[in-house]
């Protein structure tokens, strides 16, 4: 089996993947999607000189790029180390097949370059770089930089897999990023400059770029060496099992009917790397309100604050909503042919929506901050979203007929599995809405008024809730023949 | 207890089951067999209405599978691992299908006590999630998962494919012991002739969705299976 061949197989894989078997529009939004990412790596790998030159003039912009640079450095470690996949599983169907060992693992190792992780660096560093040498950078400094900083990124490519998703390290990690973060803030210790030294020194005197080139190398070998003594079944290449931890719901059986759902619903979450992955993705959202509430453009345009105070109460909500049924994709069957009422099985899915909501809107307290106005446009949300969001994502997700593998990871981009039209359209309502319902009060009579208008549409929505769980159950009859079929092709 | 009048499915203008009519008495145990393709898993899949059917339709104790859910309580099924929740331990999975089937846990656990001998202290206990148990084993769980309740109706597609010698011959004197004791009508649809005509009473057998030979199971009806399979299909 030559080289060729493999790229061959990995070429078919990526063709035949589920997300390329959509409709034209949605292929033409998914080629539209990645070219906005490009193009705006590629601005950025241009423009970062030139506003690194404006926004600290009398600095060389390369020092000011190198003295931040740490901070891209961190967020790489942990977006890799929660959205990277691992590629080692694809290995077992090779392992019987006379190829040998060597040229598997060097193949998987390669393999693991082309990801979208080590593509958008190239995007930026590359333009980057050319900037550079266009301002008169002397070109084989520029050289020395750019291999090393890609060693650099590289490196953590590969650091990734020998931490392999092991949850010491990265409290580890977590804590020492934490902790030069305080030292920074209090001013006592200056850890982005100390990294930026590093990389001046890279740029200032090449041949420092052997030590990110060993380290590179050094990791690599690493992860040669793992891959190649764990290319057993029961090795590296097996699938841990984990066992199942005491776990006690009787407290759950207050909720009567739904109960066995809900006690359901929980362990799905907590025993799968997917929903935890989700969980993980909606915590995020409670920083949401940092982007906005701290511009001073914004506080002048009220409805958009109101975007966003949507969003810190309901990340969990609509990541977790949006794709129900899809999370009992996998024994869907069951659930159609057992005695089980939709009615049950939605009210626990929107019960855990709810209680998301209050539990991120508890969360959110340190958004008092910002003012007693703020809190109370987060409220709003809160209650906006409890009343009618809860209920259009149901909606949303009714028509989502999109299968889940619980226990793997999202690949990068597979959230757009999720993607249609239809379903677009139905997330629209979600954010509109409530911008609408507070900006007309809000020019017409006042701030107040705007928000008692979003809360009281959210009051009204639970007011509605029978009627909605009823709608959102003969969307689930009309197109339960269709869901079946959908869930039974594997993804 | 099961009526099937005009019942036939097609996909696409392609027909895969045509079923003039067919009654199946409370009780039977009632096998399927048919090379692949020949509909067997379609017809279970109509008697529990995940597909809906072109023309006809299935009564089951008087209920029309694909007009009316009432049918739910009294039919339970295991046809292939989406039968399973991949999550929860073997326990769980009982305890949740006893929920839905009105059991108390207290009562679950009475019930898979019975069961001991079939798991063979490979299932219970052992704390493992249900995907990380082996084919056999997953087998072995969704089989009594689907006994929980005491359904009228229950549903096995190949029930004996992926299991141990042992346990496919404990599998045989279960539901032997189960259509005598409790009147359960067992509808199972296997590849293996030998095990179907040792558990079935009567066997269908469906050729490209046709019933073309229905048998009433006698010592005899072995030899006449494994002959109608040998020969050359004729179109």
């Amino acid at each position: 089996m030559q080289i060729s061949d493999f790229l061959r197989l990995e070429w078919l894989q990526f063709r035949r993947a589920a997300y390329f078997q959509k409709g034209l529009i949605v292929k033409i939004f998914l080629a539209f999607i990645v070219l906005y990412f490009s193009a705006t790596a590629l601005l950025l790998g241009v423009g970062v000189f030139f506003i690194a030159k404006k926004t600290v003039p009398d600095v060389d912009p390369l020092v000011t790029v190198n003295n931040v640079l740490i901070l891209w450095i961190v967020a790489d470690v942990l977006l890799r180390y929660f959205f990277q996949q691992l590629p080692v599983l694809n290995v077992k169907p090779l392992m019987s097949l006379p190829v040998s060992r060597h040229r598997v693992v060097r193949f998987v190792l390669l393999k693991s370059l082309i990801s979208f992780f080590n593509i958008l660096p190239l995007l930026i560093y590359i333009p980057f770089a050319v900037v550079l040498v266009f301002q008169d950078y002397n070109p084989f400094q520029v050289l020395a930089w750019f291999v090393g900083i890609l060693s650099i990124s590289l490196s953590i490519n590969f650091a990734n897999f020998l931490v392999n998703k092991n949850n010491k390290y990265l409290l580890a990690l977590l804590s020492l990023f934490f902790l030069a973060g305080t030292l920074n803030y209090f001013g006592i210790f200056d850890a982005a400059a100390i990294a930026g030294i590093g990389f001046n020194a890279l740029y200032d005197q090449p041949f420092w770029v052997t030590l990110p080139l060993i380290l590179l190398f050094f990791l690599y070998r690493a992860n040669w060496n793992l891959l190649f003594k764990g290319f057993y079944l029961d090795d590296k290449v097996a699938q841990k099992v984990t066992l199942a931890g005491g776990s006690n719901f009787t407290w759950l059986q207050r909720f009567g009917p739904v109960a066995p759902f809900l006690e359901n619903d929980i362990k799905l979450i907590r025993r799968n790397v997917r929903p935890k992955q989700v969980l993980l993705a909606s915590f995020m959202f409670l920083f949401y309100g940092l982007f906005f509430y701290t511009q001073d453009s914004y506080s002048e345009l009220p409805a958009i604050l109101v975007f966003a105070s949507i969003f810190i109460t309901g990340g969990f909500l609509m990541t977790f909503g949006q794709q129900v049924p899809s999370w009992d994709s996998q024994y869907y069957k069951l659930l159609m042919s057992q005695n089980i009422p939709y009615r049950q099985y939605l009210n626990a899915k929107w019960m855990l929506m709810v209680f998301g909501v209050v539990v991120s809107f508890v969360l959110s307290l340190p958004y008092l901050y910002f003012g007693w106005d703020i809190y109370a446009m987060i409220a709003a949300g809160a209650l906006f979203n409890i009343g009618l969001n809860s209920f259009i994502t149901l909606i949303g997700g009714a028509l989502n007929r999109t299968p889940i593998v619980l226990n793997e990871k999202a690949k990068a981009f597979a959230n757009t599995n999720g993607f249609n039209p239809t379903q677009l359209l139905i997330g629209l309502p979600k954010v509109i809405l409530p911008m609408l319902l507070f900006y007309l009060p809000y020019k017409l009579i006042s701030f107040n008024v705007g928000l008692i208008c979003v809360a009281g549409a959210g009051a009204l929505g639970l007011v509605f809730r029978a009627q909605f769980l009823t709608l959102i159950e003969k969307i689930y009859t009309k197109g339960k023949y269709k869901t079946v079929a959908a869930f039974d092709q594997e993804s | 207890m099961i009526q099937v009048e005009n019942l036939t499915k097609a996909y696409q203008g392609v027909e895969v089951l045509n079923i003039n009519e067919m009654s199946i008495p409370k009780g039977q145990s009632f096998g399927l067999v048919g090379n692949n393709g020949a509909g067997k898993t379609t017809f279970f899949s109509l008697l529990l209405d995940l597909i809906q059917p072109t023309t006809g339709y299935i009564q089951s104790n008087g209920v029309r599978i694909d007009r009316s859910e009432e049918w739910k309580p009294f039919t339970s099924a295991f046809i292939d691992e989406s039968f399973l929740i991949g999550y929860l331990t073997p326990e769980e999975y009982f305890f949740f299908i006893g929920k839905l089937r009105g059991q108390s846990n207290t009562d679950v656990t009475q019930f898979i006590a019975k069961y001991e001998v079939f798991f063979n202290d490979e299932i219970l206990g052992k704390r493992k999630y249900l995907r990380d148990l082996s084919k056999g084993n997953q087998k072995k769980v969704g089989l009594i998962g689907a006994l929980i309740g005491g359904p009228e109706v229950v549903i096995l597609d190949e029930p004996f494919a992926n299991l141990d010698p042992t346990t496919q011959i404990r599998l045989k004197q279960l539901i032997k012991s189960e259509t005598k004791d409790t009147q359960t009508t067992f509808l199972i649809s296997s590849h293996d002739l030998t095990h179907v005509t040792e558990v079935c009473e009567r066997i269908v057998v469906l050729e490209k969705g046709q019933v073309i030979n229905d048998l009433k199971t006698s010592p005899e009806t072995l030899k006449a299976l494994e002959k109608y399979f040998s020969e050359p299909l004729d179109d």
